[in-house]
Formats: C-alpha cells, structure tokens, sequence
C-alpha cells in the first residue's frame, strides 16, 4: 500500500501544479499559502501548519504532496501571525502579537479565497497545534462549506501549570490587557520556554486550556478524525485517552509528534482514507 | 712604463681586491637600503589594498546583516506594526542574534526613508536617509567613526513591494580591524580624515584613512641579518684577504724578492746564486723553488760554462800571445807589455835585450827549414833557461827574440845577457847535423830613468844588436851615444830612402874606390860602392846595409844596384875598359834574377871586366846553388872575388872548394900585418900561402900605407885596395 502511494505520488504528482498564492487579508497583511488545484467533484482540503511554523513545515508538506497526488484540491496557508508574507517560522521570541481569533479570521479568509476557486466541500485538516486553531475556529462560526476535520497530533496549549496557577495566569493577562499593562509579557507557552507576546496574544491562546479543547472537539459539528502518534511524546499524559472519550481517534504505532519517516505514510494512509469517507 | 717592484704591484691588487670588496659591499648595502625602500612602498601598497580589501569586507559583512535584517519575518512585522518597534529594535534584535554586539545601532526606515522611530541617545542613527539606498556611508560624528548600512525591505522575494529600509550603524574602526587579519597595515591608530558630521560613501573611505604600515619584523630582521651578515662578511673577507696578502708574501713575494735580490747579486762582480735557498721555506711554492732550482742549475752549469769559457779565453790569449814554434811569448805579447810599461811615458829603471841568431838565414837555407826550427827551438829553449822564471822571453821575428828585465841596471843586463850568450854556446848543434857553432848577438838598451821614451829604448836596443851583428862586433853590445851613426837602421828616413831607392834606382848613388894590381899598383878596376842620395843627403853603406840585411832586401836592393851601375856604364861614367866589381849578397848569389841581371851586364859591356864580389856566407848557406850561380858568372866572363875573407866563418873545406878567381881579405884580416904580433903575421902568411897554392888570386883591403902595401905585396896578394890609393869618389 505505501510503494502504491509513494507511485501514485511520484506519478500524478507531476501532474498536480504547486502554486503559490498570496491573499490580502483586511488587516493589509499579505498572506501566502500553497495551492494545488485538483479534482473540483472531490473535496477541497486545507492544511493547516502547527504553532508559529509555516505550510513548508515537512508534515504538511508531505502531506500537500501525497493529497494532492490524489486529485484533491489542496490548500496549506501559512498563517500571517502579524507578518506580512511571513515565510520563516516565528521564532518563540518574537513580539508575537496576534491572537487566536485573528487565526480563525484568517483560515476564515482562506476558506472563502478556497471557495471562489473550489466550490465544493472542503475538509480542514490541522497538525499539532494547529488542530487545536481549527478547532477554535470551528468552534466559532465556520465556514459552512467546511465538512469534515482532522486533528494530526493535536496538542494541549501546555504551560506545564497545574490548574490553579494556569487559572491564576490568565487572570493576570485578563488583567494585563484590562489595564494595558505590562506591554508585552514573556512565559513558558506550548514548546516555548520564553514565549514573548502581548497579554492580549497570549491569553488568546491561554484561554484554549486542554479542557476547552475536549469540549471543543466533543461539541464539534462535523464529522472529526484525531489521529494521533504512538509515541508522540510531546503531549500531556493521558490528552490520548482524554481525546478519545468524545472523539474517533485513530493511533499510529510508533509515530511521533511530527509523524516524520516511515510514519509520514501511515499518517497520509490514514488521512486518504478519512478523505475517501467524505 | 717603468717595472715596478712584486711588492707594490701584490700591495696594489690587494687594495684593489679590498677597495672591490668595500665598493661591492657598500654596493649591497645600498642596494639592500633600495630594497628595504621598495619593500617599504610594496607594503604601504599591500597595507592600502587590505585596508581596501577590509573596507569591502565590512561593506560585504554590513551588507549581509543588513539583508538578513531585511529578509527577517520580523522586521517586516515591525514596518508593519511599529507599536513594539523599540523593543524589537533594542531587545529583539539583539537577541535573536540578527546582529553582534558589534553593531552600534539598528534603525527601521519607512518607505520615505524616514526614521520609524527616534533612535536612541546613546545609539544615533541618521533620521532620515542621505540618499537612494543601498547606501554604504562613513561617518565622522561625536569624534568617532562609524558607517552604517541602509537596505530596503521588500515584503516580497522579488522586491516589488517596499516595505521600508533597515540601517545598521558599526563601529568604523573596529569593525575594520575585525574585518581581516592585517599583515601590513596597522590600524591601530587608524584616524578618519573627514569632517566632523560629515559623511562619504563607503567606496571612497580609502582615500580619508591614515594608517600606518605595520612594521615588517621578518624584513626588518632580514635587514638586519643582512646588515649584519654583510659586515661579518666584509671582515671575514678583509681577514682573509690580509691571510692572503700574508701568504702571497710569504709564498711568492718574499722568494720572488729573494730570488730578484740573489739574480741581481749575480751582476756584482764574482757574484753568484746560492746552490739553495737562504733558509728552507715552511711553505714553500714548488713552482718557485722548480724554477730557482733550475736558475741554479742553469747558473751552474753557465759558471761551468764561462769558466770553461775564460779558460779558453785564457788559452786563445795565451796562444794567441805564445810562439807556436817556440813556446816564448810572441810579437803581440811583447806589444802589449810593451804598451803596459807605457809606450808614451817616461820609463824608470829597465832593460831591453834584444837576442838575434847570427846567420840564422844562412843556416836554414843551408839546412833546412826543419833544422832551423829545432836551432830556433834549441836557442829559445837556452834563453828560457838562462833568464829568470819571472822574465818573459818574446819571439819578435823569425830568429830575433827580445826580454825585458825591470829595475835592472847595466850590471844585471850584462850578467844575464851572457848566461844567454853561453847557454847557446853550451849548446851542441851538431846534433842537427850542423858543423858551424850558432851565436847569438846581443843588443841591450837601459833605462836609467833618465827620461827616455819606450820607443826610443827599443830603438837603442836595435842599434845595439844591429851593432853586435857586425863582423868583429862583440856579441854582446850596450848602447852607447856613439852608435848614432846607426839610427838609419831605425830611423824613418834612412828606411824609406832604401825602399824608394829599389823602387828608383837613380836615388842609388855609386862612388867607385880603385883596386890595383900589384906589384906595380895600377888600377885594374873599381869596386862600385853604394851611397844613396835621399832628400839632399847621401846615406853611407852602414846605413844602407843593416837595414837591407834586417828587412831582407838584398836581392831587391841588389837588382837596383846592378841597374845602378848600368846606368852610370851606360852613360860612360867610368873610363872605357876599366873593369868594374860589384858586391852581390849571400840572397843575391843564389837567386835566378839577380844572377840574369849581373849576366845580361856582363853581356851588354862585353869589353870591360866585371868581379861579382859575394861574401863567404853565400857560399856556406847554399854552397852548390851559389857554385853552380858562380860557375855560369865566370863562364860568362866575370870574375868572382870572395868578399871580406876571415871576418867570418872561413873553412878551408871551403876555401878549397870555392868557385871563385879572387880571394879578398877582409880589413881585420890585412890590419893584422900592422899588430905587431908575430904569431898573428905568421898565420897571415901562412893563409895568404894556402890560398896562393890552392890557385886564387887575393886582395888585400884597407891598405892606407906604404909599409902595409909592402907587407901585401910580399905575401903575393895581387891586388890592393885602400885609402893609401883613394877614397871612394862619384865618378865625374
């Protein structure tokens, strides 16, 4: 089945055009992303890259590759974070200044820019952290041509805080942002050890706790596959477990966080197949 | 030009190979100094071209953080969002390692090219950009200088949308100085020449730079290297050319000198090489000694040479000063001691005798040549021994020998001239095959130191000699002044008129003296006696004589007495029919001419009679050529008379056997009837008896009185002549 793919990769892939494309969005930050045009009878998918990383991240890249080597349009925006033609990862000190819900406006945005060209559904499919902004912006109003989503390792928004200090952060931010005051904080956020953002920035993300995230996921009004590594040792104890209670999850033995080597065919195995179901 | 001594001209080449050395030394050490010069500006070039060379690598250095600043997500998120603009500038930046520490300051420019935000005090940065960017520029500001970068930021890769530009500000000087390792330039004293606040492009920033150029330490420690190996060099160089100049002294100009000065001894009188060196070399030049080595031989064997060279000098002058015949020295020698005792100045006390072998001619035509060599040999060999070992015995002509005693007075002459006299004397001839004794006469002249003349002592020797020669004469003679008479014998002018006189026979004066027949005394003929007149002067017999006798010209002076007394014959001097005799010498009757000549006088007068008077010593040298000469005169019709019988070796093997009609008594012989000694009459008579019996008819000479004539008259002499009868007289 891999050698299958990995032919059919090879193959149709050379026929699949990438195109790289650019979107203004309102706030006058340009946006860029991959586009490749597919099959307009077959779902639309929009891949969305993990926390501050870009769509040439291997995951999603590899994953651009082997969807669109089956005839699917394939859209992977990488996310402004506040950068206008953002090409390069943000770095975890950065001045980060935007927040979660500005994401959601953006993938909001691609998924219009997507419709104009694809007028048929479209799954969202989202790696590590990004899962958990598609899921943000799920939760919100989405698009309705959105049907299906899938969560690749999605990720608790860590602080490696026990609820009561994590409780009490946010309440600092809340009252940070309140005052304006301080301008821009620096704290440990996900894998960042000195994350530097605005108070309004981070606590965007602080409020997405591992528990809304399983809310999110439970309340979720599509269909929704989690797939998730075997040894992905980037996530909290039992998040696996947790997410399983209200979702379909499906596990990859061996893979890590980033599903890299071998794994990167698994993943696009189980992701063809959770496409051939829409 | 004038050769100049080894010293000088080794001395010469030596300070010219040291004025070389100097001159190629101070060449080098000038050209080392044009080097060092050159390597000099070659550095101050290499030190601008890195300083260059740094100036663009800053620029290329500034230009990348630039860029990296203007490529960075960040920075565009700045120029969009300038809210946190400070904090990214002063923290983030820095911290995200986008730009060193070296770096003085980070501005963000809006598309206008104006500052996004004040820069802060302590890091300036320009408000507002000078200029297009890219801008590289170099300030001078607060005493400091800097250059900053300008870029702008595109939004995107392609650079069609402007976003903004980034600056960044360095550290002028550091960041040259940090921009490459400096091999030649030092800046660490680097001053920017512009203005304060003023600014110049990057590209330009060269020519607004003073630095120095870093000291080269391998050059300067090659300089002085050079510097030092040089003088080592030059010294070593001196040293060993002083070594050089001591050992071309001590190998070659000191044996060269020392040979030069043994060659030049070689010129001084009796001086010669050395068979070896002075003193033996330790470092001797084999060559030199090879050719000292063969000098000496060379000199050795020429000494040889000229040794052997000065012993036959010393022979041929000795033979060419000796008598081969004879061994005595010869004429030459006695010229040249003649001429060592001072021909031309006035003599001290010496002796000259002269030694002459009496008849000696007549001898060795009698005997033979062969014979009168060993007489000659016999008589020099008996004067060698009677004179003292230091006398020298000169050979002066064929029989006449000559010694000079020095300091000798009359007494010692005399002494040793008679030892000579009887050392011939005790001398046996017979072993010859001789029946005659041989004699010499002597003729010695003193030099008392009275003034005389070399030439006037030798003139009296021969006058004394030519004296003793005489008949009747002692055989040993000393000058005296009354042998005066004789100087013709010596005397130029008497031998010229002889000479001239046989060359001219009208100089040849006849006087006729009359010869009478006795018993009666009349005049049967005249004897032609011969004079010669000579520049006025008439030259008597015994002048004439001696010197025909000793210069051997009787048969030439004979010849012109015959024509002589054919002339006066013919031109009838004489009374028709008186017979006429002539003296013909001993030469003369054995010669051919001499005997035609008297033949063909005899036949042109055939009516007068004619004697031919020779002397006995013709008939004892060449008895039959002369009888034979004689026979053919009388068979002619001349008579032949036997001219001056007992002066001198009268024989009576030849009085028997002489061909000849008259017999005519010398004068001694006739003055012996006048002595007074009996014994000496009765020998006369007996002779004059012997010769009347052996069939001759006699003439007496010298009859100057009656009782003389008397006396001749009764011993049968049929003829008389004398002053008793006349004198010689020219005839009329």
């Amino acid at each position: 089945m891999r050698l299958f793919l990995f032919l059919i990769m090879c193959c149709i892939g050379l026929t699949a055009r990438a195109e790289p494309v650019e979107l203004t969005l309102p706030s006058k930050l340009v946006a860029k992303a991959e586009y490749r045009k597919g099959d307009l009878d077959k779902p639309a998918v929009i891949l969305l890259h993990g926390f501050l990383q870009t769509h040439e991240f291997p995951t999603i890249h590899s994953l651009v590759e082997g969807i669109s080597s089956t005839g699917r349009t394939v859209l992977a925006p990488t996310l402004t974070l506040g950068v206008t033609h953002r090409q390069q990862s943000l770095a975890c000190e950065a001045i980060h200044t935007h927040t979660l819900k500005e994401v959601g406006r953006e993938i909001d945005a691609w998924v219009k820019w997507l419709k104009v060209r694809h007028n048929g559904p479209i799954i969202v499919l989202g790696h590590s952290f990004g899962s958990v902004e598609v899921l943000a912006y799920l939760s919100g109003s989405p698009d309705p041509a959105i049907t299906r989503f899938i969560g690749v390792s999605i990720i608790e928004a860590r602080l490696k805080l026990n609820a009561a200090e994590t409780a009490k952060l946010i309440g600092e931010m809340r009252h940070a942002v309140k005052s304006g005051e301080p301008r821009v904080v620096t704290h440990q956020f996900s894998f960042c050890r000195k994350y530097q953002a605005t108070p309004v920035s981070l606590l965007s993300y602080l409020e997405w706790t591992p528990r809304r995230v399983l809310e999110a996921s439970a309340r979720l009004p599509l269909p929704s596959l989690f797939i998730m590594g075997g040894h992905d040792d980037r996530l909290g104890s039992g998040w696996v477990d947790k997410l399983k209670t209200h979702n379909r999850v499906k596990i990859i033995p061996g893979a890590n966080h980033f599903m890299d080597g071998e794994h990167e065919f698994d993943l696009l195995d189980a992701v063809l197949e959770e496409l051939k179901a829409s | 030009m004038k050769p100049q001594s080894i010293v000088h001209l080794a001395g010469l080449f030596l300070l010219a190979v040291a004025g070389f050395i100097l001159l190629l030394g101070g060449y080098l050490w000038l050209e080392m100094e044009r080097v060092s010069a050159e390597m000099r500006v070659r550095e101050a070039r290499s030190a601008r071209t890195e300083v260059v060379e740094g100036l663009a690598e800053i620029e290329r250095r500034a230009k990348s953080t630039a860029q990296a600043l203007a490529l960075w997500d960040e920075t565009r998120q700045q120029l969009s969002f300038t809210e946190y603009y400070t904090l990214w500038r002063d923290d983030r930046v820095r911290d995200a390692g986008m730009v060193s520490d070296n770096v003085e300051g980070v501005a963000l420019y809006d598309k206008q090219g104006h500052i996004v935000a004040p820069a802060r005090p302590d890091r300036p940065m320009l408000a507002s950009l000078p200029g297009q960017a890219p801008l590289a520029l170099l300030q001078q500001k607060n005493g400091g200088s800097h250059f900053s970068i300008f870029l702008p930021v595109h939004a995107d890769p392609d650079g069609r949308i402007l976003l903004g530009y980034v600056g960044v500000k360095f550290n002028f000087a550091a960041e040259l100085r940090r921009a490459r390792a400096y091999q030649f330039a030092d800046l660490a004293h680097l001053r920017v020449t512009l203005a304060e606040g003023s600014s110049v492009n990057l590209a330009q920033a060269i020519d607004h730079l003073l630095f120095s150029t870093r000291p080269n330490p391998d050059l300067a420690a090659f300089h002085d290297l050079f510097r030092a190996s040089l003088v080592r060099l030059v010294i070593a160089i001196l040293f060993l050319l002083f070594l050089a100049a001591w050992l071309l002294g001590r190998l070659l100009v000191r044996p060269l000198r020392a040979f030069s000065d043994e060659i030049d001894n070689l010129r001084e009188p009796g001086g010669s090489l050395p068979r070896k060196p002075a003193r033996a070399a330790p470092l001797a030049v084999l060559e030199l000694e090879n050719v000292r080595r063969s000098f000496n031989d060379y000199q050795v064997r020429l000494s040889e040479l000229h040794s052997n060279l000065e012993q036959n000098s010393r022979d041929f002058y000795d033979q060419a000063r000796r008598d081969a015949l004879t061994g005595a020295f010869n004429r030459r020698a006695f010229d040249e001691d003649w001429k060592a005792l001072g021909e031309d100045r006035r003599l001290g006390r010496v002796a000259l005798l002269l030694f002459d072998c009496d008849h000696f001619k007549a001898i060795n035509d009698t005997y033979g040549h062969q014979v009168g060599d060993r007489v000659i040999q016999t008589i020099a060999g008996d004067l060698h021994a009677a004179l003292r070992a230091a006398d020298r015995l000169y050979r002066l002509g064929g029989d006449e020998f000559a010694t000079i005693l020095p300091e000798a007075d009359a007494r010692r002459a005399e002494m040793v001239a008679e030892r000579c006299i009887e050392h011939v004397l005790g001398q046996d001839f017979r072993q010859y095959g001789m029946s005659e004794p041989t004699t010499i006469s002597i003729g010695i002249a003193l030099s008392e130191g009275e003034g005389i003349t070399l030439h006037e002592l030798q003139k009296h020797a021969d006058l004394a000699m030519y004296t003793a020669k005489r008949p009747g004469s002692r055989k040993l003679v000393f000058y005296s002044e009354n042998m005066g008479g004789m100087a013709a014998l010596v005397g130029n002018k008497e031998i010229s008129a002889v000479f001239q006189a046989i060359e001219n026979p009208d100089l040849i004066e006849l006087h006729y003296q009359s010869v009478m027949r006795l018993p009666l005394a009349t005049r049967e003929y005249v004897e032609a006696l011969t004079r010669i007149r000579f520049e006025g002067e008439l030259i008597g017999p015994g002048a004439i004589f001696p010197i025909v006798q000793a210069r051997n010209l009787d048969m030439e002076f004979d010849l012109a007495v015959l024509r002589a007394l054919d002339r006066d014959l013919a031109q009838g001097r004489l009374p028709a029919g008186l017979g006429v005799s002539v003296n013909l010498s001993a030469p003369s009757i054995v010669n051919t001419k001499v005997v035609d000549a008297l033949a063909d006088l005899i036949h042109a007068y055939p009516g007068r009679k004619i004697v031919a008077e020779i002397t006995e010593t013709a008939l004892i040298t060449q008895i039959e050529i002369a009888s034979s000469n004689i026979r053919r005169l009388r068979e002619a019709g001349c008579l032949v008379a036997l001219d001056d019988f007992g002066s001198g070796y009268s024989s009576l093997r030849y009085l028997a056997s002489m061909p000849v009609d008259l017999v005519k008594f010398d004068i001694s012989m006739v003055r012996l009837l006048d002595s007074g000694d009996r014994r000496q009459q009765l020998m006369m008579e007996e002779i004059t008896r012997l010769v009347v019996t052996a069939g001759y008819q006699m003439v007496a000479e010298g009859v100057e009185t009656r009782e003389l004539l008397d006396k001749v008259i009764s011993l049968g002499f049929s003829h008389a002549q004398g002053f008793y009868f006349d004198r010689p007289l020219a005839p009329a």
